[in-house]
């Protein structure tokens, strides 16, 4: 039997992951969108290579969470916020592709203090914070939609 | 006082509708407000602080003040929609880690705004680089004892 206090341990360390991921990535969006303009966008970039470290650390907790309570999986029967979930992170994946194989990033590496992004480094931003809000919905909704169809 | 407090939310519409709606859109959505604001501003501010700390060489400091008031939108989001979640359940104030958490918000908010003017004006001093690694600790805490509430009654 999994003792009480193990469940909370791993949803705080995937917490503290997600919160990482999501902070990392917001305040890199924000700046392309032209918040905290006087900081550089190479520097900042870096941040990101700290996201994608969070990122292998809440996902190892949460497949842990997910064999602890199989309700929050694809199921049979689904759950939708979990499949949902999963989706909007492939989108997330696909959104970073593109932006490193377009040459996106290295355009928005070369944008130095006080220097404004372009009209599609600002979508990709857009696409990217939407998208995580949107993880972050679906992620509070597995407990609530677990079992719904 | 706590006794009115209570008369009002047992009797309110709203936090009747708040407890007892199914609705994906009652309770969920304001949980769901709560974890949004609370991933942002926890994370923001633990990456703002790794940054004064030194995390990212070459970043210049000052200008990751300009971040704070997201970051402030965020918090109040957390706090607003933290809020109604207690006045619709006031047990949790008798949470044993309630006080520990609110303990490290409090101390998280106050060493946030020291922080903000200290960075704007100088960048990573010693008392700043203090203030960045006490505040990181309580936002490190006060997820954890946010989540360890949920389990303890």
């Amino acid at each position: 039997m999994t003792e009480w206090w193990v469940v909370p341990i791993w949803k705080t360390v995937h917490y503290i992951a997600a919160a990482l991921v999501v902070g990392a990535a917001g305040l890199v969006d924000l700046r392309i969108f032209g918040i905290a303009k006087g900081l550089p966008l190479r520097p900042l970039q870096r941040l990101m290579w700290w996201a994608a470290g969070a990122f292998v650390v809440a996902a190892v907790s949460g497949y842990a969470l997910l064999r602890i309570n199989s309700a929050n999986s694809l199921g049979p029967p689904i759950n939708i916020a979990f499949a949902a979930k999963m989706l909007f992170l492939v989108l997330i994946g696909l959104n970073d592709i593109l932006y490193v194989t377009t040459g996106l990033k290295r355009e928005v590496d070369a944008v130095a203090a006080g220097e404004s992004t372009s009209v599609s480094a600002r979508i990709v931003a857009g696409v990217s914070l939407a998208l995580w809000v949107g993880v972050v919905y679906w992620s509070r909704m597995l407990t609530f939609l677990a079992g719904a169809i | 006082m706590l006794q009115i407090l209570q008369q009002w939310t047992e009797t309110s519409a709203f936090f009747i509708w708040l407890r007892e709606s199914p609705s994906i859109w009652a309770y969920p959505t304001v949980f769901f407000l709560h974890t949004l604001g609370l991933i942002f501003a926890a994370g923001a501010s633990i990456l703002i602080d790794a940054c004064v700390l030194g995390a990212v060489p070459q970043l210049p400091l000052a200008p990751l003040a300009r971040y704070f008031r997201a970051v402030w939108i965020a918090f109040a989001l957390t706090i607003a929609s933290g809020l109604i979640m207690l006045l619709s359940d006031l047990t949790r104030l008798d949470n044993r880690l309630f006080p520990v958490k609110m303990g490290f918000v409090a101390a998280a908010i106050v060493l946030t705004l020291v922080m903000r003017r200290r960075v704007e004006r100088a960048g990573g001093s010693g008392v700043t680089r203090l203030c960045a690694a006490v505040s990181l600790v309580c936002w490190l805490g006060a997820i954890t004892s946010g989540r360890y509430m949920a389990y303890l009654q």
